[in-house]
């Protein structure tokens, strides 16, 4: 089994054990907040489970476009409109007062920038390039609101300032996305290895994590 | 694509067109409509793929494996989308009329392919196809269905919500047939007969008479 095949399936099942932990959340359909943080994951888990399956049937990651990576874009497209859909509007009226934690948030889609261009720069096919580029997009704008989200103060209700550990998870999760990436790219196998038990940790506990939050905030 | 495909098209689309005004409910002549309408999309797909088929180097494999997923995904939604946006966001309807295209999409699919290698097909194909790719397909379309009417009136979830719904279905496509292909394809009618777990179960219980049935649909999370 080669290092792709051990990160792939060992985030596989540590996104499935979080998933499986936020199952109530998709059968109550209770908490729409907490039940697009469960499918995000539960997206991450499918890509995966893509990227095993072709890997296992004799397929490349890294040749050409392949759509596991599409599984990152989604799990990113769910954690953002969580934040920006849900929460957002709560906390950040759009007045002068904030403008100064929104300029913050802009530290995450800088980052995800700075590491997009050694992907770019690479000689690696230009189909794993835009695919890549894409998901990069999808994980700055979901970066934004989860830097925002850290810092941004909650006075009035306090929602933010429970689910600020799911936020620093999630950017913690954003980050090692984008270095596994970089590391796919060139074919470092060490920093592959790093990142992907990094992945491993945040994508088991983003679930019970947020789930803490939750609770803490609805109650 | 070759003139068999168009005539197997033109003879499914004939026969079926005038049942989309025979019909005396409207809810049956939309069905009729939107399976017509995956026929009619597939054929459309199929000239997409031929035409990608060579910008790939003539790869197949890769073609199946990877961008016809995205591409069959992307053209069996669109009509679900506009249907969505133009005339009604009901669950119930969204979800008939995708899983309906799904159906029309798979039949014309399976046609293509039975011409394209008649002599390798048997009766265990036919049910291979009809019961895997089929239902693959049908499920595929109704959960972006399923999900677009439950997004369609949130207008911040909206546009990411049918995003992730299209990625979703398309790496479960992607996954179907890279399985299918491979030595391991038992396991790509284990992930559709997962798929179908959930309305199999609440079909048990409806059975059984309990009325504790859970709402919803199974799809979602198939």
């Amino acid at each position: 089994m080669n290092t792709l095949m051990t990160v792939n399936l060992a985030i596989l099942v540590c996104a499935t054990l979080g998933v499986l932990f936020g199952t109530r959340y998709l059968l109550t359909r209770k908490n729409l907040y907490a039940s697009m943080i469960v499918l995000g994951v539960a997206c991450l888990a499918l890509g995966r489970l893509y990227q095993c399956a072709r890997l296992w049937t004799g397929g490349l990651l890294t040749e050409r476009f392949q759509p596991g990576i599409l599984g990152v874009m989604g799990a990113f497209s769910f954690f953002f409109s969580s934040n920006y859909g849900q929460v957002d509007s709560l906390v950040d009226d759009g007045g002068e007062e904030m403008k100064r934690y929104r300029r913050l948030g802009l530290i995450g889609p800088v980052y995800v920038a700075a590491l997009t261009i050694p992907i770019l720069l690479s000689p690696s096919h230009a189909g794993f390039k835009v695919a890549c580029t894409l998901s990069a997009l999808m994980i700055g704008c979901a970066c934004y609101f989860h830097v925002k989200h850290i810092f941004i103060p909650d006075v009035d209700r306090g929602i933010v300032y429970c689910l600020r550990g799911y936020n620093a998870l999630a950017l913690v999760l954003s980050v090692l996305i984008m270095w596994e990436l970089v590391a796919m790219t060139y074919g470092w196998d060490t920093v592959m290895i790093i990142a992907g038990a990094g992945e491993c940790v945040a994508s088991f506990l983003i679930v019970p994590v947020m789930d803490r939050g939750v609770k803490k905030w609805t109650t | 694509m070759d003139n068999l495909t168009i005539i197997i098209c033109i003879c499914a689309v004939v026969s079926m067109l005038p049942a989309t005004y025979v019909f005396p409910d409207k809810s049956s002549r939309l069905l009729m409509g939107y399976v017509l309408l995956g026929v009619l999309t597939c054929m459309v797909a199929a000239g997409v793929n031929e035409y990608v088929l060579r910008l790939c180097d003539g790869d197949m494999l890769y073609l199946t494996t990877c961008i016809a997923p995205v591409i069959e995904e992307i053209m069996k939604a669109l009509p679900i989308l506009y249907f969505a946006l133009v005339f009604s966001d009901d669950r119930k309807t969204l979800l008939s009329i995708s899983y309906a295209m799904g159906l029309g999409f798979a039949m014309l699919e399976n046609m293509m392919i039975l011409t394209d290698s008649l002599s390798g097909v048997t009766i265990l194909w036919a049910f291979v196809r009809g019961f895997g790719a089929a239902r693959m397909h049908s499920a595929c379309t109704a959960l972006v269905g399923r999900g677009i009417a439950y997004v369609r009136n949130r207008r911040k979830l909206f546009y990411c919500g049918t995003l992730s719904l299209l990625i979703t279905a398309i790496i479960i496509h992607a996954l179907f047939n890279t399985l299918i292909q491979s030595e391991y394809r038992e396991l790509a009618f284990v992930m559709v007969m997962l798929m179908y777990m959930p309305h199999i179960i609440r079909g048990i219980r409806r059975l059984s008479g309990r009325k504790n049935v859970p709402a919803g649909d199974g799809n979602q999370t198939a």
